[in-house]
């Protein structure tokens, strides 16, 4: 993990997961997470994590300026009460009412994720931001209009001075904000983290429940981030009739395969699967153990005894339920660091 | 600060008396200066002069088409010098654009004095910029040559209209960096003797045939639109690619 240099003076602790130094005349932040989680795959690079620069990037979130009309922000689609997925809506509404045809995932530890949206089709955070900008049914904007409104601002010309010290705003600093502050969007203190760092303990139902996720879902599933980042195939692509990571490899193996999402805080990030289409965690266990049918193109690990599907009793899926409720971070969706 | 003055001083100085040692045995320095690379468009194999919006017939095809736009990414310049090394001009990341004033005119600035054999340069983006996140410049994504939903950049687009489609449009935006499918080209230009000594003119002259999109590939009547990587924008930024060649400097 890289540290910045933290000159003697004021050192203050802001949120649970965010250092605060002071240097020069902009406030360095530090990415803080639990020891056990990897080091993250973004490290900010060249895009130096300032307060703000982060406080830049929350305003931007949650400004609908940054849409063609002006009536959706990111934050319309990413809710924190949700931990950054929709408001319980399976298919999010972008500018004119124009719906997409996948489900909002959470924004939860995207600093270690190694692509993003449902296909992986984007390869980097600080380009995420472009797609729902400039998309039709999302924000519907052109990137240089953005720059002209923004430029237009008293407020934002003078932001955007103070962080990146350039004359004009460009591109790369309304991608840059934004990134600073996606990637600070950590969620580690769940009682999933408590019982892992020695602060708590799961009661008997959840003890059972956390054995059978590893057991049974934890090799695509796996903790502490409850993802591989792979692509796999569950059969819900081929109810929905989208080909998934395949529209990016035109790779014949990649058809109707996802990304595998991380479960923390799965329970307000409902409903599930790319295309919103389970309503309940219930259900989700119910299409795990009895829902999914036989296909050629349907995962490996998703066979036992040559039968598809990963078969769970009433009283096993009630003990997994009471672990993934263990996973909700209650802190992260109230902080008011990342509020608006 | 004030460290880094006196040792530049001290440079100073240490050069100033080197080089009056010298002077009279070695040739006199060259300045550094602007290298431009003009490309010139021509269409098909009559080397009819290219322009937007003016109707050509594809010879091969026997299809007209009319363009709206084109342009197209060239990166990674290098210069070979007399003794054989090479010098690598920085962030040189340019789009050739037909349809703005210029747009054909790369002007590569602050290159170093002397004498140079050789051009190298990329066609399309290096598959490193493809994958490391927000850029500027040439390569910033406002300038429309960037997939928002398949990261990557779109290494050429060519758009216009052609009554040989089934819509009357075309519209080409090929680019790809992974695997068998990947776009970048490298080609190297042997250019005789390019001068670059301070504000002495250091032109160099290259010929791209726009026709050479459809050198192999389907007419329009088959596929007048292409939005993705693939073996369709590996085919035909392959031939146009390979059309691209060297033809006078000037200095
Ligand atoms: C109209 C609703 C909508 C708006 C507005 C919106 N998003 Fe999204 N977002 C989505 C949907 C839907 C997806 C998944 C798309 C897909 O996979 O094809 C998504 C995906 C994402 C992801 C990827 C998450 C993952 O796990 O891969 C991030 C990060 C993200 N959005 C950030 C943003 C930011 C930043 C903004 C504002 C600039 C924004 N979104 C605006 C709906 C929206
Ligand atoms: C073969 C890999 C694999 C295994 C094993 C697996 N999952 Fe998943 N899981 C996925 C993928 C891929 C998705 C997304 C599928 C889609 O949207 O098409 C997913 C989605 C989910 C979702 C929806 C999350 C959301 O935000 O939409 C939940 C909940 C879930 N899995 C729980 C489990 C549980 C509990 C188990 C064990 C019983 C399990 N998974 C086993 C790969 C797997």
């Amino acid at each position: 993990m890289k540290t910045y240099g933290i000159i003697g003076k004021t050192c203050l602790f802001f949120g649970l997961t965010v250092l605060l130094s002071c240097q020069g005349d902009r406030d360095t932040l530090q990415m803080r997470y639990p020891g056990y989680f990897p080091e993250p795959e973004y490290t900010f690079g060249n895009n130096v994590l300032t307060s703000e620069g982060f406080d830049l990037g929350k305003k931007l979130f949650y400004d609908p300026i940054l849409s063609k009309d002006s009536t959706v922000s990111c934050a319309s689609c990413h809710a924190q009460e949700h931990a950054f997925a929709d408001h319980g809506t399976a298919l999010s509404v972008g500018v004119g009412g124009k719906m997409g045809s996948r489900n909002s995932p959470a924004i939860v530890n995207a600093a270690w994720q190694t692509s993003f949206m449902w296909d992986g089709g984007i390869n980097h955070i600080e380009i995420m931001s472009f797609a729902p900008l400039t998309n039709e049914v999302e924000m519907a904007e052109d990137m240089n209009h953005i720059i002209q409104k923004l430029s237009r601002n008293d407020l934002y010309r003078s932001s955007f001075q103070a962080v990146f010290g350039k004359p004009k705003i460009e591109s790369q600093q309304v991608f840059y904000a934004l990134t600073q502050y996606m990637a600070m969007l950590i969620s580690d203190d769940s009682k999933y983290d408590r019982v892992k760092q020695g602060k708590s303990a799961y009661n008997e139902e959840e003890s059972a429940g956390y054995s059978l996720f590893i057991q049974k879902c934890a090799t695509c599933h796996p903790e502490p981030l409850f993802t591989d980042y792979s692509f796999r195939n569950t059969g819900i692509g081929s109810k929905s009739n989208d080909t998934g990571r395949y529209k990016i490899t035109l790779d014949d193996r990649d058809v109707y395969k996802f990304k595998v999402p991380s479960l923390r805080n799965v329970a307000l990030t409902y409903p599930y699967m790319h295309d919103g289409s389970i309503r309940n965690l219930r259900s989700v266990l119910d299409y795990y153990s009895e829902g999914i049918r036989e296909s050629d193109l349907l995962d490996p690990s998703l066979y036992k005894n040559g039968r598809p599907g990963i078969f769970l009793t009433e009283d096993e899926k009630d003990k997994l339920l009471s672990f993934l409720n263990t996973l909700t971070d209650f802190t992260f969706t109230t902080n008011p660091l990342f509020a608006e | 600060m004030k460290f880094n003055l006196l040792a530049i001083i001290a440079l100073f100085i240490s050069v100033l008396s080197f080089t009056s040692c010298t002077e009279d045995d070695e040739p006199k320095t060259l300045a550094a200066g602007e290298v431009s690379i003009e490309f010139d468009h021509v269409f098909g194999p009559n080397q009819l002069p290219f322009n937007l919006n003016t109707e050509y017939t594809h010879q091969r095809l026997g299809e007209k088409m009319t363009f709206s736009m084109f342009r197209y990414y060239v990166s990674n310049v290098r210069l070979k010098k007399t003794d054989g090394s090479w010098y690598t001009v920085p962030e040189s990341y340019y789009i050739v654009d037909l349809g703005v004033n210029d747009g054909t005119h790369l002007h590569l600035e602050n290159i170093p004095g002397g004498e140079y054999t050789d051009i190298e340069m990329m066609f399309g983006v290096d598959s490193l910029r493809n994958v490391s996140g927000a850029q500027t410049g040439a390569l910033d994504p406002a300038k429309g040559m960037f997939w928002s939903w398949n990261s990557g950049y779109i290494m050429l687009k060519a758009e216009g209209t052609s009554p040989a489609s089934s819509d009357g449009s075309f519209a080409f935006h090929l680019g790809g960096f992974k695997g068998e499918f990947a776009v970048p080209t490298v080609k190297a230009y042997s250019l005789g003797k390019l001068t670059v000594d301070g504000d002495r003119e250091a032109e160099i002259h290259m010929v791209a045939n726009t026709g050479r999109l459809w050198h192999e590939a389907d007419g329009l009547a088959v596929r007048s639109t292409t939005h993705m990587p693939g073996a369709v924008a590996k085919q035909m930024t392959g031939t146009f690619y390979d059309g691209i060649v060297f033809d006078h400097i000037h200095n």
